[in-house]
């Protein structure tokens, strides 16, 4: 193999490629996302601005105390741990104008027969306060202390306010645990799974160039000047790598312009995303991107070769993307059991283990065995693909007009 | 240059090429001629290792097609460019896979262009270039990283005749520069003016090989033009003549089956006839090769 002709090829390829709308549009999204999160903070910080003091109000809960006007005889002077948080108010109409004057977010009017009906009436000057103060872990807290307060022991009176902290150890792996809390799940489980499926999601688009330029070179007929020039592994092999670099571009701009955002003050799901995730993830995710990107990009030139025409092209390689979305299939059935038998034996197909190890790694720790035992399959299974795509591109490339039957393929492969 | 020996080539059960062999020599253009599906473009294929042969032995610059690719040049019947791709792109792109550097090639690129009136168009996408300017632009493609042997596979196809005339004038330019060209075509009068030997492929053997003018004069019908006063009856060998009418006139003298016109000219010359011409009359090329390829068939029958 002439490698200074591959070079050819696959810069051809990637220069062509990265200019066009598509590329630029897909890749763009996620640093689209990324400003449009950063446009909105912006705007919730301006004062100006109507919404932004709308959303200001629902989201300030937390900052500002909550007055509390009590009848029932129970929350009436709030203990130290909550001075400051919940602020005791006289009457109801002191609380409206403490609210009114934006002294306080919200107030709780606590009735005399609480006990009996538990209801509480909230004072707010926005229409989501009720839910939010439904919702809060600490006027949950602040509602039982006050409730239970020299009633029992302060240790039960803590347990009761605060029942569950749930430490996770993963028995199939090395016992470590994620972070706790909502941001700790975003960071370990959420934003990789989503990186992922966009790891995923850039195979495939990567080698839907790959299929376009074989078409379209075969519909204008400029491939047989091109065979006439270079060898069809050369070619094949030269192309794979420079749309291959072009989907990795892509996926590094997305990281780079996640890391970006991220180091901004603006801390928000989308833009803290390329400084959280596990190093692990990324990394094999990588791996598992090149991997599986140069097993279906052979396949994939050489069967989408075969096609007389971009959509037949498409059909022949379409075979290919139904491998790959089988863990997709599977996705609800992986959230819950990652380890399962089925996925884990699936992570041994090569052509269905780049997605399924793609995804299995975010949910949680996966045995070495799994990920060493996929690796080393898939890396076998590549000359074989690149063995089988040659011989079909080979032939594929010069087929104008009529598409070849089963066992015509059957007879190509084996005469090579 | 190209030497072909024994080549074959299946297609399945389909015998495209069948035991072909023929060589092209330095600085010639070679007619590869014969009938559309004779198998002219499976062995330009071959020779440009497109394709693999089943049999044979085939060498370009004395060897294998493989390793001779950089410096052979080719403008394939099924035309196509990158349509997205700017024109001096395009001729950058084609030349580096054949192993010239981009340096070089900008110079030579922009050259040819002006040579075929396109310079105007380097920087403009190739799909907007009408049909006849993407011909031209192809051939260019074809030899712009200055190979020593070129294959134009139809290169007259669909042409206007100005653009016919253009093409012609630089086919001849090539071979003054040193080039070695194998043309295919089936404009015969085009052929006959340009090349120097010919092969006549029809169901992938060759029935005609050699010099274009033995093989003209070999195919021709037995017609001796003479230029005299007049012919008189009875000469031997003649079974009939012809003349325009005028004093002086020329004569197309038919020569009966086993003469010559070595044997015309004693008999003539015995019987005391002022002679101020005597020209064998060749055949035309589109003559010669329907009759090959008919007697081709016939004997196919035969068999």
């Amino acid at each position: 193999m002439d490698w200074r002709r591959v070079w050819a090829v696959a810069r051809h390829e990637y220069t062509t490629n990265i200019q066009r709308a598509g590329f630029i549009i897909m890749t763009a999204i996620v640093p689209g996302l990324g400003i449009l999160v950063l446009l909105i903070g912006t705007l919730l910080r301006s004062q100006t601005s109507r919404l932004g003091e709308a959303l200001i109000r629902q989201l300030e809960i937390g900052e500002k105390p909550i007055g509390v006007v009590d009848y029932s005889g129970y929350f009436g002077s709030p203990m130290p741990e909550y001075a400051g948080e919940f602020i005791p108010l006289s009457s109801e109409a002191e609380g409206e104008r403490a609210l009114l004057e934006g002294r306080v977010a919200s107030v709780l009017v606590i009735p005399e027969d609480y006990l009996e009906t538990g209801e509480v009436v909230a004072l707010s000057t926005g229409s989501f306060t009720s839910a939010v103060l439904s919702g809060s872990t600490r006027v949950h807290a602040f509602m039982v202390d006050h409730l239970l307060a020299g009633r029992v022991e302060p240790a039960l009176r803590r347990r009761a306010t605060d029942p569950l902290l749930i430490r996770t150890r993963i028995l199939s792996g090395s016992g470590q645990a994620p972070a706790e809390g909502g941001w700790g799940f975003t960071f370990t489980f959420v934003i990789p799974y989503f990186l992922s499926i966009f790891l995923v999601l850039t195979v495939f688009s990567s080698s839907g160039y790959l299929l376009h330029s074989v078409a379209e070179e075969k519909e204008s007929r400029v491939i047989e000047i091109v065979v006439s020039s270079v060898r069809t592994t050369e070619l094949m092999v030269g192309k794979v790598l420079g749309l291959g670099a072009l989907g990795l571009t892509r996926v590094l701009i997305w990281l780079g312009s996640t890391a970006g955002f991220g180091s901004g003050a603006v801390v928000l799901l989308a833009a803290a995303a390329g400084a959280a995730i596990p190093v692990r993830v990324l990394a094999l995710g990588a791996v598992y991107y090149v991997l599986g990107y140069l097993l279906y990009g052979f396949l994939i030139a050489g069967v989408g070769a075969l096609g007389t025409t971009m959509r037949e092209s498409q059909q022949l390689a379409g075979i290919f993307s139904f491998f790959a979305a089988i863990p997709y299939m599977m996705s609800g059935f992986l959230f819950t059991i990652h380890n399962a038998t089925l996925p884990r034996v699936l992570s041994y197909i090569p052509l269905t283990a780049p997605t399924m190890m793609m995804m299995r790694i975010p949910l949680g720790e996966v045995p070495l065995v799994d990920i060493v035992g996929s690796m080393v399959l898939l890396l076998l299974s590549l000359p074989v693909a690149l063995w089988v795509g040659t011989r079909l591109f080979r032939v594929g490339l010069l087929i104008y007009g009529k598409r070849p039957t089963l066992r015509e393929v059957w007879f190509i492969v084996r005469r090579g | 240059m190209i030497e072909v020996e024994g080549l074959v080539k299946r297609y399945g059960d389909f015998v495209a090429v069948d035991d072909l062999s023929f060589e092209v020599r330095q600085g010639e253009i070679f007619g590869l001629l014969g009938p559309n599906g004779a198998g002219k473009t499976t062995t330009i294929r071959v020779i440009l290792d497109i394709l693999q042969p089943d049999a044979g032995r085939v060498r370009v610059f004395g060897v294998a097609p493989s390793l001779a690719k950089d410096r052979v040049g080719y403008l394939p019947e099924e035309r196509g460019l990158f349509r997205n791709l700017r024109v001096l792109d395009t001729l950058l792109y084609l030349a580096e896979l054949k192993g010239r550097r981009r340096a070089w090639t900008r110079q030579r690129a922009l050259a040819l262009l002006q040579r075929v009136e396109l310079e105007e168009w380097a920087k403009r996408k190739v799909r907007d270039l009408s049909r006849g300017m993407q011909q031209r632009l192809q051939l260019v493609a074809s030899i712009v990283h200055d190979p020593a042997l070129v294959f134009l596979d139809e290169p007259f196809q669909g042409q206007d005749p100005i653009n016919v005339e253009r093409m012609r004038t630089l086919i001849s330019d090539l071979r003054r520069e040193g080039k070695t060209i194998v043309l295919s075509s089936h404009q015969m009068n085009l052929v006959e003016a340009l090349c120097d030997r010919i092969v006549l492929i029809d169901h992938g053997r060759a029935v005609l090989y050699g010099p274009l003018v033995e093989i003209k004069r070999r195919y021709a019908p037995n017609i001796v033009r003479v230029r005299a006063s007049a012919i008189p009856d009875g000469i031997a060998g003649v079974v009939g003549v012809e003349g325009d009418g005028r004093p002086n006139g020329a004569f197309n003298l038919t020569l009966a089956e086993g003469y010559d016109p070595q044997m015309l000219l004693r008999a003539l010359l015995d019987r005391g006839v002022s002679l101020e011409a005597f020209e064998v009359a060749p055949a035309p090329l589109a003559d010669v090769f329907v009759a090959a390829v008919s007697r081709n068939a016939a004997a196919s029958e035969g068999r």
